[in-house]
């Protein structure tokens, strides 16, 4: 995986290697959504080009190799929780458009974000950590290689969000797809990261690369941890620099 | 996220059901008994002062009118139905197409909606006697006053709500590669249903406005041909007996809308 240069951010080159789980860090105005929006296809770079797969972004969007989870959790109201899972693979079917489907029927990814039961349910019936994990479920629907989080579990509170972390964690693990998760939190970008990807603002360029040597699986525990503090502190520092 | 109920005995639960009873019987029986008291005032006050009864029939005349004219209520209760109906809908399919083509073109919008706005500013009563030298005296020119006073409201709720939908939700569409049509079908268009609804309701009752208006115009039958015939007639009961049909017209259209409502928007 490859992002090439891109101007709206300056000079951002970067190989994600598949699998891999990045966060994303950096002060407001930085450009961790712009730099999501580009890889997704959603705004068009100024110059440089972006690759995914050795795909131009818009041909992976037509394959559906990605797939976006925002802040909101943006279910159609009027579908019950299963309904919005099967929303990807109903988009394109009258088109005659081949959509990939993963090894995991909706039925399952419900399941496997700890909805079982709750099919039926409209999204005013669930709580916002449910709607959330609707969200996810709907995207690796199509099974993509490459999951871009934008700020997931931002509106959320704090024991839901540790929840979900640790659920993140077991999907990522069982799904073995790419992440890149822009996040608020230092602790969250440290605890769910092999890397994080520290930008810097004006213009939003790459500050540093901070490798996590946390061995997986973490533990909620791990937070008390002096290594995980340690951790804490110097991206703290890294971001008040920049 | 586990929510734990208190858990509530059922010594509890039953004088607590029976307060929800009551509160029910309150809120039903409040209403019913300030018109039931209204009525008796009214009924007391003509009879006490010896009111005319061609100026103000009392209750109980106009209930004997109803029972006894009760066919000739009927006769002109169904013209006014299937035109305020035929009115209904004809207005409304008009302000969604063209509220889809507003939508789907902006140039479109720009073209016709100020056109849109200045029929809404030309008062139904005076473009009505227009419309029924334009169409004759038949039921022609009362659906179409009907339809015109449907449609605005209409049109500008049923914009509005194509548009309700979120940039988010546009972009999830966008990262699917969904078409145009798709959009439409699968998030516009739902998304629109609780905003025309809103204005269905509007439109329900005022499509018996319009075509009474309509009959008052030129008409014999109808229930706005009977409301002009038996005032010029001084036949009061009548004419009351005549407005309360009317107005139980409006109410039932309403009340079928709602019900429309509560059965295709549950969320």
């Amino acid at each position: 995986m490859k992002f090439g240069d891109f101007t709206a951010l300056r000079d951002i080159s970067l190989d994600i290697e598949a699998g891999e789980f990045w966060t994303i860090l950096g002060p407001s105005g930085c450009g961790k959504s712009t730099m999501l929006r580009l890889v997704s296809d959603l705004v068009p770079p100024a110059s440089g080009s972006v690759e995914i797969l050795g795909k131009t972004t818009e041909a992976a969007r037509l394959a559906r190799e990605f797939a976006f989870v925002f802040q909101d959790a943006t279910l159609l109201p009027w579908r019950s929780a299963l309904k919005n899972v099967e929303l990807p693979l109903e988009i394109g079917r009258k088109r005659g458009i081949t959509i990939p489907t993963g090894d995991r029927t909706p039925h399952e990814l419900l399941e496997l974000v700890g909805l079982k039961g709750r099919e039926n349910a409209l999204p005013h019936e669930l709580s916002g950590g449910m709607r959330q994990r609707v969200a996810i479920a709907r995207a690796l629907v199509c099974q993509p290689k490459l999951l871009l989080m934008d700020e997931p579990f931002g509106a959320l509170d704090e024991m839901t969000r540790d929840h979900l972390n640790l659920q993140l964690l077991d999907i990522w693990k069982e799904t073995g797809t790419t992440i890149l998760f822009v996040t608020h939190s230092i602790p969250e970008a440290i605890f769910l990261g092999q890397k994080v990807l520290m930008l810097k603002a004006n213009p939003g360029r790459i500050k540093e690369v901070v490798e996590i040597g946390l061995p997986f699986p973490r533990e909620i525990a791990l937070r008390e941890a002096p290594d995980f503090n340690a951790y804490c502190g110097r991206l703290r520092k890294l971001l008040e620099d920049c | 996220m586990a929510v734990t109920e208190t858990p509530v005995t059922d010594a509890a639960q039953s004088p607590r059901m029976s307060k929800a009873t009551h509160q029910r019987l309150i809120d039903i029986g409040v209403p019913v008994g300030t018109a039931f008291a209204l009525l008796v005032i009214w009924q007391v006050g003509v009879r006490l002062f010896g009111v005319p009864q061609y100026i103000a029939p009392a209750p109980t005349d106009i209930l004997g009118v109803f029972v006894s004219e009760f066919p000739l209520l009927m006769r002109n209760f169904w013209p006014t139905l299937i035109e305020a109906i035929s009115g209904f809908f004809i207005g409304n399919m008009t302000a969604i197409l063209i509220a889809v083509a507003f939508v789907h073109s902006r140039s479109v919008e720009r073209a016709f909606f100020p056109i849109a706005v200045f029929i809404n500013t030309i008062p139904i009563l005076a473009i009505a006697p227009i419309l029924v030298l334009i169409f004759g005296p038949g039921m022609t020119a009362k659906v179409v006053i009907a339809a015109l006073i449907c449609f605005f409201p209409t049109l500008v709720n049923m914009v509005r709500g194509l548009q309700s939908v979120s940039p988010q939700t546009l972009e999830l569409a966008r990262i699917l590669s969904a078409s145009k049509s798709e959009v439409f079908w699968k998030i516009r268009l739902p998304s629109s249903l609780p905003f025309l609804f809103s204005a269905l309701k509007i439109a329900s009752t005022t499509c018996v406005i319009g075509a009474i208006v309509g009959e008052w115009i030129g008409a014999n039958v109808g229930l706005g041909a009977l409301i002009i015939e038996s005032t010029f007639n001084f036949r009061s009961p009548l004419l009351y007996a005549t407005v309360f049909v009317s107005s139980g017209l409006s109410v039932l259209l309403f009340a079928s809308v709602s019900i429309a409502e509560k059965l295709i928007i549950r969320w």
